[in-house]
């Protein structure tokens, strides 16, 4: 085996250029597939990990923003009804709007979370990459014009840096800064600001509209029954099941998980395309290296090889193609999945768009490659030994 | 006998055309002879040549190589008798240009299994054997066309094989060069291989033990 190899990588070094154009095709269809699928793959990772910060026990209803269905309004008392049901926890209600910000003269717009003080901790310092503490502490039972500030609203935000015990001005009311939160690495969260659902409410006349409720099932409670019971009480107190949805944010990660895996099907079928181009191509130079190759077929088989030998000779060539065109294509398609990433983070935002060239990803396209190169590698392999000794001597 | 061939008859057929280059052959060749064969061009020579070294086929006869009939073995049994039985030295020389001097003579030798190291080193040894130690790691288009044919000797041996057989092998050098091969030709034929020469070179026919001329396809007489 390391023999053919051997071989074969004389064979590679001696028509370097020939070598090089016959994979153009199966570099570009790598490089393609490996870009491609890395922007898939980094999509689908960002959001799993948005998800995944709700914590595994959590079930959340929301409206459905969508076409032709009017979103359903959900309310305090629609939380409250969800609280004495069997394996639920804890309900916390949130209501989010945009608000103007104004700190040291400046005004940003910033997105503001209201939540009941008391459940504040609760709602979103617990659980797997969970928000943390920089400074101050979290709201507590009873704060009503205070607030906490993600990572960049208090740093980035402003001109100057606001801290802990600092006053800033949310839609004209003064509010006192008691905390500021480690960064997450996720832009959304990083720019928000938390603060009292019924004094957010107040001041923007909302009465006891909601946003979205996150409910947290109890230990060892099926979250998926849990699921089902608040599905129905919702369904009895609006009279429908449509314009809001309940979710496990397992279902959620699978309904995201599947939205993805076809966006990457459909990327990677089209770079999949230009690779069955290069495997043409990958043959149609095999074979005629089996022609121009007769003399060393006849050389070889006068040296004593047999029909095998010069088969997986052939075939160990085209495989090697295949896997020098696979790492060419993966190196490639990684640098041109930094490239996006990049271009992104500049212009588009950190962690907006995140491309990721998985492990997975790099074995199987080199896999792939190495496929590609036997498969068609096969037929010109098998011309090569069906030479007779002679013949392939007298070219 | 190393070699024995019995009414061997070899046609070949492009499309229509029929050539028949051998109208039944017979030759005996006795272990450690030192045989030439010669006759005008298209006489049948290198078709000889090819049946005694189990390139090719005949179209009926037998042959036989150390005592083995060629005619019910597979391919793969034909190419161990290549491997085992037979080194072939040709007049276009036939190394391969992309591998130096050293793996060149030991390629018959990856066929029949020999570990690397073993190659490698009795590779060596052959080519120091013919003089070309210094030239090892040379590819063949950095060799002179008399240093290229000993390489191409030393590949012959690379198996130990029983028997030699030379397809005009002094038929591309100049006079020096070709004296050279002839040498060390006999020299290995005084060692005990039988040696198979084609050659057009009377000085050259005259050497051998045996002498074979050929024409239109048959064996005209044999002088020994
Ligand atoms: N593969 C082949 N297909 C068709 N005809 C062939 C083939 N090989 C040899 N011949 C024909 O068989 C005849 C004998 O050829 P061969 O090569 O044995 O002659 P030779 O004596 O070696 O000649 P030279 O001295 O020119 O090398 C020639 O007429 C040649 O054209
Ligand atoms: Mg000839």
């Amino acid at each position: 085996m390391i023999e053919y190899l051997r071989y074969s990588l004389r064979t590679l070094a001696h028509h370097k250029m020939r070598s090089f154009l016959t994979l153009l095709g199966v570099i570009i269809g790598i490089m393609a597939i490996v870009s491609m699928v890395s922007v898939g793959a980094g999509m689908e990772q960002a959001l799993r990990k948005k998800l995944e910060d709700l914590g595994s026990d959590k079930i959340v209803v929301s409206p459905r923003i969508a076409y032709g269905t009017s979103s359903i309004l959900l309310v305090d008392a629609d939380a409250e009804a969800l609280e004495n049901l069997q394996g639920v926890a804890f309900v916390s209600p949130i209501y989010t709007v945009t608000s103007d910000v104004e700190y040291g003269g400046e005004t940003q717009l910033l997105k503001v979370l209201g939540v009941d003080p008391e459940k504040a901790e609760e709602t979103f310092g617990r659980g797997a990459s969970s928000y943390s503490l920089l400074a101050g502490r979290w709201l507590g039972r009873g704060d009503r014009y205070k607030v906490v500030l993600g990572y960049s609203a208090a740093k980035d935000a402003f001109p100057r840096e606001v801290s802990v015990g600092s006053r800033v001005r949310l839609h004209g009311r003064e509010f006192e800064v008691v905390g500021v939160f480690s960064k997450t690495g996720d832009r959304d969260k990083d720019y928000s600001v938390y603060t009292s659902i019924d004094v957010l409410r107040e001041i923007f006349g909302a009465g006891d509209r909601l946003t979205f409720i996150i409910i947290r099932v109890e230990k060892g409670s099926d979250i998926e029954q849990v699921r089902q019971r608040v599905e129905e009480r919702l369904k009895r107190r609006k009279g429908t099941d449509k314009g809001y949805f309940v979710m496990t944010q397992q279902e959620i990660i699978q309904s995201v998980g599947s939205a993805y895996t076809v966006v990457k099907v459909v990327f990677g079928g089209l770079a999949g395309v230009s690779l069955i181009v290069g495997a043409i191509g990958i043959a149609n130079t095999m074979i005629m290296n089996v022609t121009e190759r007769r003399r060393e077929i006849g050389i070889l088989l006068a040296s004593g090889a047999d029909r095998m030998h010069v088969m997986r000779i052939f075939i160990t060539d085209a495989a090697l193609l295949g896997i020098a065109g696979g790492a060419a294509g993966l190196a490639l398609g990684y640098g041109v999945s930094r490239a996006i990433n990049l271009a992104a983070e500049r212009y588009l935002g950190e962690g907006v768009l995140t491309t990721s060239v998985t492990p997975e990803l790099a074995v199987f396209s080199l896999v792939f490659a190495l496929l590609v190169g036997v498969v068609s590698g096969l037929y010109p392999a098998y011309r090569a030994s069906r030479l007779e000794p002679v013949e392939a001597l007298r070219a | 006998m190393a070699i024995s061939l019995r009414d061997v008859v070899k046609r070949y057929r492009t499309g229509k055309v029929v050539v028949e280059a051998l109208r039944g052959v017979s030759l005996e060749i006795p272990r450690g002879e030192y045989v030439s064969i010669m006759g005008p061009s298209g006489s049948g020579k290198s078709t000889l040549m090819n049946l005694m070294g189990a390139l090719d086929r005949p179209t009926s006869g037998s042959v036989r190589i150390d005592g083995i009939e060629l005619s019910g073995l597979s391919d793969r049994e034909l190419a161990v008798v290549r491997r085992k039985k037979v080194g072939f030295v040709f007049q276009q020389f036939n190394l391969i240009s992309k591998l130096t001097a050293l793996e060149n003579v030991a390629l018959p030798m990856w066929f029949s299994g020999v570990s690397r190291s073993r190659r490698m080193r009795r590779a060596r040894e052959l080519l120091e054997l013919v003089g070309l130690g210094h030239r090892v790691h040379h590819k063949p288009s950095e060799m002179s066309g008399g240093e290229q044919q000993r390489v191409a000797i030393a590949r012959a041996l690379a198996n130990e094989p029983e028997i030699i057989l030379a397809d005009e092998p002094t038929g591309n050098l100049d006079t020096s060069s070709g004296m050279e091969v002839v040498r060390l030709l006999e020299e290995l034929n005084a060692q005990g291989k039988t040696l198979v020469v084609v050659t057009h070179d009377t000085q050259f026919g005259r050497r051998a033990r045996m002498r074979v001329k050929m024409r239109d396809g048959q064996v005209l007489e044999v002088e020994r």
